[in-house]
């Protein structure tokens, strides 16, 4: 073996990633090659320090880049509403009996805002929720009057559950208020869309649903 | 700016407080909790930057680069379920996010040069008195970031991270050989740079 050929496998070798034979040839060529020897030593200080080298501190001006673009990321409603059910299927938890009341009732929402969307893109299948009957070409479908007949149900169901909640365990009253920050969001988001488009009939039927929700979610809550 | 120590820890049982794990700060993540992304942040973050810096060879465009693997972690979060540790999963996507940023600057790592990437020690036999000084690991950065992108993304995922060949291959779509012939082609550069200084 030659010097050329012994460097070659230099870097298989001190891996050792070499055949036997081939082992035995590059050692015996080593025992006899101070700078083939060199050569091995001096890699072998690289590999050797390259699994040592520190990690490298960004400035400190790196987290609020980073904070500011999380910032432009926050999810619209749509997409929270799915970020919700994809963590549902990651996390690992036993709900109690309230709490999978209250994820039925969030996955309900997602369902159903699949469901409008897919149908405001396909057809003119009219919708139907909380026996108001919705169709596409209907302009108002949500009237004054149905907004309070639910307004009314649930501000009687929250007044029962906050008498309830005093006497809840701290987990029961976490899952309960995570719950319903998810649906009064939800509502939130449904408002303010037709704050800005009045007409806008998937956004009706989202507040519809919503409502429906939070009237279950209350429902459920009120028996504990 | 509001760090938060590691030693910090978040409720498990209900019971007992214990430190969170990456896979529970991974999970709060990704139900909207901020405060546990960017707890995540101050753990992996110099890792990050870290292989970003050295596969870049340039501390701007890897905190550049950083930002985006930290951005991509929040938008994909929700898709790391805990099969792998998460500084696996985390790691990957770094370098996967490395890999896209040479793509578009039309960086090609696959370097075939035969000629003139080292210099044999047959021909300028390496004397005792210009053997490398390695305990000066400053040196060793530099002398990294002086090696081409493609010398350099091997030699970074081999002998800095301790990824197989075979990842390597997968990862920069060469041949396992290439890799192999790569990462020796990096060492006897830096051997040779190292000697320089």
């Amino acid at each position: 073996m030659v010097c050329s050929q012994c460097q070659e496998l230099l870097s298989d070798y001190i891996d050792g990633a070499l055949e036997l034979g081939e082992q035995i040839n590059i050692e015996r060529h080593l025992s006899d090659c101070e700078p083939c020897r060199a050569v091995r030593d001096d890699l072998l200080q690289i590999v050797h320090f390259s699994h040592q080298l520190p990690v490298q501190s960004p400035s400190t001006a790196l987290w609020p880049r980073i904070n500011a673009g999380l910032a432009e990321l926050q999810p619209s409603f749509w997409n929270r509403s799915l970020r919700w059910l994809q963590n549902l299927r990651t996390l690992n938890i036993n709900f109690s009996v309230p709490q999978m009341i209250a994820t039925a009732a969030a996955i309900a929402i997602v369902v159903s805002t699949g469901i409008i969307l897919s149908r405001r893109d396909n057809g003119t299948t009219p919708l139907s929720t909380a026996g108001i009957t919705l169709s596409p070409s209907d302009p108002t479908p949500l009237s004054q009057a149905d907004l309070q007949v639910l307004e009314k149900q649930i501000s009687q169901l929250s007044e029962s559950v906050e008498q309830r909640k005093d006497s809840w365990d701290p987990e029961l009253r976490n899952a309960f208020e995570r719950n319903l920050l998810y649906v009064n969001q939800s509502l939130a988001e449904c408002r303010h869309q037709l704050s800005d488009h009045p007409g806008d009939d998937v956004s009706q039927e989202l507040m519809l649903n919503a409502y429906r929700e939070k009237i279950r979610l209350l429902e459920g809550f009120d028996k504990f | 700016m509001a760090y938060i120590a590691n030693t910090l820890t978040m409720p498990v049982t209900g019971e007992r407080t214990q430190p969170a794990s990456d896979l529970d700060l991974a999970r709060a993540a990704a139900a909207g909790d901020t405060e546990a992304f960017e707890r995540l942040y101050e753990q992996h973050h110099r890792r990050v930057f870290s292989l970003c810096l050295r596969m870049l060879g340039n501390g701007s465009q890897a905190e550049d680069l950083t930002q985006e693997v930290f951005l991509q972690v929040y938008k994909k979060i929700g898709s790391f379920r805990g099969d792998s540790a998460f500084t696996t999963w985390l790691h990957r996507l770094t370098v996967n996010q490395v890999l896209m940023h040479f793509r578009r600057r039309g960086v090609k790592l696959e370097h075939t040069s035969e000629e003139g990437d080292f210099t044999n020690v047959v021909d300028t036999p390496l004397q005792s008195t210009r053997r490398i000084s390695m305990v000066d690991k400053l040196a060793l950065e530099k002398a990294i970031s002086e090696l081409p992108p493609g010398y350099r993304a091997v030699f970074v995922l081999h002998d800095v991270e301790g990824y197989e060949h075979n990842e390597i291959s997968d990862l920069l779509e060469v041949s396992i050989g290439t890799s192999k012939s790569q990462l020796h082609k990096a060492r006897m550069r830096l051997r040779e740079l190292l000697t320089k200084q």
